[in-house]
């Protein structure tokens, strides 16, 4: 299994990098900002924090795609099925290694929101746990668009399913914008992943390689 | 444990509403050499995606080393050696790359024939896969399917690509292979001197049926041809059944008989022929017989 993973972070280690470079803008992003909160006010989070959900959400949407596009363009899983690899342990590297990518943006972001709610009290009243939430919620969300990406990356028919894709994953961050980050959205989210990963799973199951 | 290492049972493919594979039956005992052929779009490779379980089956069954193709779990997998046609190789990798993975990701690898090998074919390992010529490709591939110590070995049109001195060099390494106790192939190629050196069983797929399926030596001895020269014109019918071919030009008649036995001798003798002369008939000339454009199917089994 490691094996397969290794591969696929080789194979997209462009995202990886991409992954990295956008953790480190946004950790900058988020120290400036909050440094500067009491000159520029929230309407910087909310102006930065939209063009860079919508990045972030469209580019690991666009590593499902590839990955799955270039398995089936290049015949890898066709080649890895010879070897003794299952289908099933194909995919789950394939998700593990788009997950570990998410993570690699998400994880610093998170400690860096930890350590700097520390250093500084925010002048402005917020519940405990905010930061859980909101990166709880930016990871389904990122995760969901993920798995959109795999889902149609898988298919014969290009057009319709990506133009269907980024629709759904701009209406998912809009949703965002309009429930806030509270269950609901993240009920929703988590439907969508599941519905997304179990047709992926059925279609690179059972399609001929 | 049963011993057919590869078993088809009633096996149907239909690719959008064409029937492609109509009923196929055989197993390959261990140890077994099983030469399958047929014509271009056959259904060679689909058997062998369905084997593999990389193609699912419309109905019937498949199973290989007494697992079923669909449930081949990655132990199993390590058992079987596979070159597949057009040489399914990953284009983007380098030769390295793609070797050391297919070296982490198999059970057992044998460096010292994998070394072997590719000293022999001499494979640039710095080369990426797209760049090497179709021969080398083939060279590659084999290597790999070498390397693990196969305990089946699926040749989908191995040859294919390679020149001469390559395909020799390929079938001795497919001989030594054989030598080693228990090793079954099952081998498809449109080479038929190449099957006919190692095969010991034949199967011909045609119209979606398997015509042939008999050891080498049998289909050469139920498959006859001969020629007969009739003190006058031939008579119109011979009554006799499974007549692959018929050709007659004057006073002679050449037909090609499947699953000749001495009761098809005695019919022919009551039509009292001046001559009957058997033509010796290669593996390549049964083939043709076989899966003749507009011939009926004949099973030879």
């Amino acid at each position: 299994m490691l094996t397969l993973i290794r591969r696929e972070i080789r194979d997209n280690i462009v995202y990886f990098i991409a992954a990295v470079v956008f953790s480190a803008i946004l950790i900058a992003l988020l120290i400036n900002a909050t440094y500067h909160f009491e000159s520029s006010g929230p309407a910087v989070y909310v102006g930065l924090s939209i063009p860079m959900l919508v990045i972030l959400v469209l580019g690991f949407s666009a590593m499902g795609v590839t990955q799955m596009y270039m398995d089936r363009n290049r015949r890898i899983s066709a080649f890895l099925s010879a070897l003794p690899v299952t289908r099933s342990r194909i995919l789950t590297a394939r998700i593990v290694a788009g997950l570990l990518a998410i993570l690699i943006v998400l994880v610093p972001l998170t400690i860096a929101a930890i350590v700097l709610g520390r250093l500084l009290a925010l002048p402005i009243p917020i519940f405990a746990g905010y930061i859980a939430d909101i990166l709880t919620t930016v990871f389904l969300m990122v995760f969901a668009c993920y798995c959109l990406g795999l889902l149609t990356g898988w298919t014969a028919n290009k057009i319709a399913p990506t133009f269907g894709a980024l629709g759904l994953n701009l209406v998912l961050v809009s949703l965002l914008f309009v429930k806030g980050f509270g269950p609901d959205i993240k009920f929703l989210l988590v439907l969508v992943i599941v519905a997304c990963l179990i047709r992926t799973w059925h279609k690179f199951m059972s399609t001929s390689l | 444990m049963n011993d057919n290492v590869i078993k088809v049972e009633n096996l149907v493919k239909y690719f959008d509403g064409r029937c492609v594979l109509d009923g196929i039956n055989f197993t390959v005992p261990r140890g077994c050499i099983y030469g399958l052929l047929g014509r271009n779009g056959a259904g060679k490779t689909t058997i062998i995606r369905i084997l593999l379980g990389t193609e699912p089956a419309t109905r019937g069954e498949t199973s290989l080393l007494d697992t079923e193709s669909t449930n081949l779990s990655p132990g199993i997998r390590g058992r079987i050696g596979c070159v597949a046609e057009g040489h399914n190789l990953i284009q983007s990798y380098k030769v390295g790359r793609l070797i050391k993975l297919c070296k982490d990701l198999s059970l057992r690898w044998n460096d010292e024939s994998f070394g072997h090998l590719i000293e022999t074919f001499r494979l640039p390992m710095d080369r990426r896969v797209k760049d090497l010529s179709m021969g080398m490709r083939a060279q590659l591939n084999l290597s790999l399917a070498m390397a693990i110590d196969p305990e089946l070995l699926i040749l989908d049109d191995p040859t294919l690509g390679l020149d001469t001195v390559a395909r020799r060099q390929f079938l001795e390494l497919a001989i030594e292979v054989i030598q080693k106790q228990d090793r079954t192939i099952l081998f498809c190629s449109h080479i038929l001197s190449d099957v006919e050196r190692i095969a010991d069983r034949i199967g011909i797929l045609a119209a979606g049926k398997l015509v042939v399926d008999c050891p080498l030596e049998q289909l050469k001895e139920r498959v006859k041809k001969l020629q007969i020269i009739f003190p006058e014109s031939p008579p119109e019918k011979l009554y006799l059944t499974e007549i692959m071919n018929q050709q007659i030009q004057g006073r002679e008649m050449v037909i090609t008989v499947a699953n000749w036995n001495r009761q098809k001798q005695t019919i022919l003798e009551t039509f009292k022929p001046s001559s009957c002369t058997e033509i010796p008939m290669s593996l390549e000339d049964i083939f043709i017989e076989c899966t003749r454009p507009g011939a009926e199917p004949v099973q030879v089994v």
